[in-house]
């Protein structure tokens, strides 16, 4: 057990924070738009630097980076209180999916616009039916000669106004079981038979939308890792969901919460000793999944498949986050409760995170039935 | 970074975890409880594997290993719900070998490491484990100073704690006896505060595996109770809190050695997330058990109250979040703290 980082792990992180304090991020514009615009920019210096997909092979333009310089990567993005890249769902999602099922000319056409932001992504997995049970997904894909024609309808698909691409799951097959009739297509949302509907959400920012897909062509040559197998390649992009964003999430709630604590501080609250429990107990729970993450990186570098600490960290922060946003609001009163605080914002958005990427209650299932081996209760797959 | 335990530490891990199923498996737990009285059988194994002494320095007849196989050894042993006079010696050795004179380190060390005379560390308001046997007593007083003693100038008074697998006393002593620790009380005390966190993880886990066990074998509704999401979803908890438990206690337990600057805020990280942690899972152990979990025929209730008494042992989870935050916000305030 050695805590500390390598001498080739430190210099990486010097490297980084050298080119942090060159390369200020600056401070996010208002608007959806155009923070939007500015996220995308952001990405462009950071392909530019060489550091958009830390964790990517050199030969599609990363820099080969071991588990632990990723996880460092996003720790300096969170501390240079920079933003994710605009194109996040690319570079953690579509481009690990891609290198793991893709034919050459796939990966040689989509994963250098991934890095350089010039083509976002979005994820169209979730329908209206199909939520958490995923596998009962409805969106059609038929064949008409070379191409797939799609119908169907996607929801809560972030970032689709953005994006040229989408990670589209539909069923090819009625006649088998539903996990069995799925294929995975990168579909084109430049066309007439995609319509991008926002939808609002509690925050007041239509972050999400509705797709609504009529008649949409998409070439043979756009399904990922061949007809019927779409299930795998799903589970592959979920995998990637949950751990790729563990440690710039770890690193996000930290900053939150030494931001808190200075506020208690400003209002000479750190003696209050009910205020001190809370700190005492948001800072543990905020070390544990540092630590916890950590566990998880060791184990996958050793051993090449995550332990039990793997499924845990999404829970973990999800959970904290909730919680600390729900201490904020008792410690600043009124200021965290009128719109335009960002507390007040925090609030609002952790409802989010125990639903986005696969609610609690799934990750539940998941650790109760795969990491404890607990019998399933019939129907419901986790 | 790396996280995993060496080549050498993993099989300290597995001797151990051999070891103890046979030599202290829950039916000698039992008798020792029952019984009131340790077997001293297991004792002299211990002290003849040398473990007493594993993390003593060698020139005081340890082994000279350190905080994180100290740590592996004391979570086994919670794990086998052990009933012997070890996580009171070692503690106390702890905290002599970091913090005691040159006199109070050759007077008391060598005996610990050999087990001629067992030792233990406590508050002189709470519960001292093994303090009726102990050769020497580190007590902690209210202003945070540590006193070694020898068992002749101390007040000690056997109670029965509500767990019966260990030995519990109240100890006083009049200020004039005894002396101070040469070195740093708080030091010696996060010490061994790490050795208690590592006991309620491995009490945790035990608790955690037992319950997997009875909630795969148990049908309610022709089903096996696990498949019931009240039930898998607590045991899912339960994975969250060992784990999590354990994530600190490592990492209190190496930094004890490797990087000691960081040690008050690890050991106060570790002794709150493993007195929540085992508290919980073993309460949780209870429920999932049903009325079988509340008799005394079935061992659950002995985890839940080893978790009971440790939790409290050198400071409680809430004693140790107070810790943190003021760590913080010396942090945050140098000049102030
Ligand atoms: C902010 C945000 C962004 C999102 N972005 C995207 C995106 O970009 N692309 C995309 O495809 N999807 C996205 N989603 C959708 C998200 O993945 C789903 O909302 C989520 O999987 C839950 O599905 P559902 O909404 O249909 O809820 P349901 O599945 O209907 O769940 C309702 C409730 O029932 C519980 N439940 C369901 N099944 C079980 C079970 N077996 N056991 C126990 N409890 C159960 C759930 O936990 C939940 O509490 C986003 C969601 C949010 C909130």
């Amino acid at each position: 057990m050695d805590l500390t980082f390598s001498d080739s792990e430190a210099a990486f992180r010097d490297e980084l924070r050298a080119w942090f304090e060159i390369n200020d991020p600056g401070t996010m514009p208002t608007g959806d738009d155009a923070a939007y615009a500015w996220r995308r920019d952001w990405q462009r210096r950071l392909a530019e630097g060489g550091w958009a997909g830390v964790h990517w092979p050199r030969e599609y333009g990363g820099r080969n980076a071991t588990m632990t310089e990723s996880a460092i990567f996003f720790e300096e993005l969170g501390r240079a209180r920079a933003p994710l890249p605009a194109n996040v769902l690319g570079l953690l999602l579509a481009g690990p999916t891609i290198m793991t099922y893709g034919t050459d000319e796939q990966k040689e056409r989509y994963l250098s616009p991934i890095l350089t932001a010039d083509e976002i992504w979005c994820q169209g997995f979730s329908e209206p039916d199909a939520g958490s049970d995923l596998a009962a997904l409805k969106t059609k894909a038929v064949k008409d000669g070379d191409d797939w024609v799609i119908t169907g309808q996607k929801v809560w698909t972030s970032g689709a106004q953005y994006s040229k691409w989408c990670m589209l799951v539909a069923r090819t097959d009625l006649d088998v079981p539903k996990h069995k009739g799925l294929t995975y297509f990168l579909m084109d949302m430049e066309q007439e038979g995609v319509q991008i509907r926002p939808l609002v959400q509690i925050t007041g920012e239509p972050e999400f939308n509705e797709l609504f897909i009529e008649g949409a062509r998409v070439p043979d040559e756009n399904v990922l890792g061949g007809v019927g197998n779409g299930w795998r390649v799903a589970l592959t992009t979920l995998m990637n969901e949950r751990s790729g964003l563990a440690f710039f999430l770890q690193v996000r709630l930290r900053q939150l919460l030494d931001e808190l604590i200075e506020e208690a501080a400003e209002r000479g609250l750190l003696d209050d000793p009910v205020v001190a429990d809370r700190i005492g107990y948001l800072h543990m729970k905020a070390e544990i999944l540092r630590l916890t993450a950590y566990r998880g990186l060791t184990t996958i570098e050793k051993y090449g498949t995550p332990g039990p600490e793997g499924s845990l960290t999404k829970w973990m922060w999800s959970e904290t986050n909730q919680e600390l946003a729900q201490f904020a609001a008792d410690l600043l009163g009124a200021d965290a409760l009128t719109t335009g605080n960002r507390w007040a914002y925090e609030l609002l958005r952790s409802r989010g995170n125990t639903i986005e990427g696969g609610t609690t209650e799934i990750l539940k299932n998941i650790v109760a039935e795969r990491v404890l081996g607990l019998p399933r209760l019939k129907g419901a797959a986790a | 970074m790396n996280f995993d335990f060496t080549e050498d530490q993993q099989e300290i891990k597995k001797t151990a975890r051999d070891l103890l199923s046979s030599r202290s498996s829950l039916a000698k737990v039992r008798e020792a409880a029952e019984g009131k009285a340790y077997d001293p059988a297991l004792w002299s194994e211990l002290v003849e594997l040398g473990w007493p002494g594993i993390a003593i320095a060698e020139e005081h007849g340890g082994q000279g290993l350190g905080a994180v196989e100290l740590a592996i050894l004391s979570e086994e042993l919670g794990y086998a719900l052990a009933a012997s006079p070890f996580l009171a010696t070692v503690t106390a050795a702890e905290a002599i070998g970091i913090a005691g004179t040159p006199e109070q380190q050759a007077q008391w060390l060598p005996l610990l490491a050999s087990g001629e005379a067992t030792g233990t560390i406590g508050s002189a308001g709470g519960l001292v484990p093994d303090a009726d046997a102990a050769a020497v007593i580190v007590l902690i007083g209210e202003d945070g100073v540590a006193r070694v003693l020898a068992r002749a100038e101390a007040e000690v008074t056997p109670v029965d704690s509500i767990d019966p697998t260990r030995r519990a006393a109240r100890v006083y002593a009049p200020p004039t006896h005894g002396e101070a620790l040469g070195g740093d009380s708080a030091a010696a005390i996060d010490r061994a505060t790490v050795v208690v966190a590592a006991e309620l993880v491995g009490v945790a886990q035990r608790a955690l595996e037992m319950t997997l066990a009875y909630v795969k074998d148990r049908r309610q509704f022709d089903t096996p109770v696990g498949a019931y999401q009240a039930v898998s979803h607590k045991c899912a908890q339960m994975l969250k809190d060992t784990e999590g438990a354990r994530s600190a206690t490592y990492f209190a337990a190496w930094a004890a050695d490797a990087e000691p600057d960081r040690l008050p805020e690890a050991a106060s990280l570790a002794k709150a997330a493993a007195s929540d942690g085992g508290r919980d899972v073993t309460a949780s152990a209870i429920q999932a058990h049903g009325g079988i979990g509340f008799t005394w025929e079935a061992d659950v209730h002995w985890l839940y109250k080893r978790a009971q008494v440790d939790a409290a042992l050198l400071g409680g989870s809430g004693t140790h979040r107070a810790r943190l935050a003021r760590l913080l916000a010396a942090r945050l305030q140098p000049a102030a703290a």
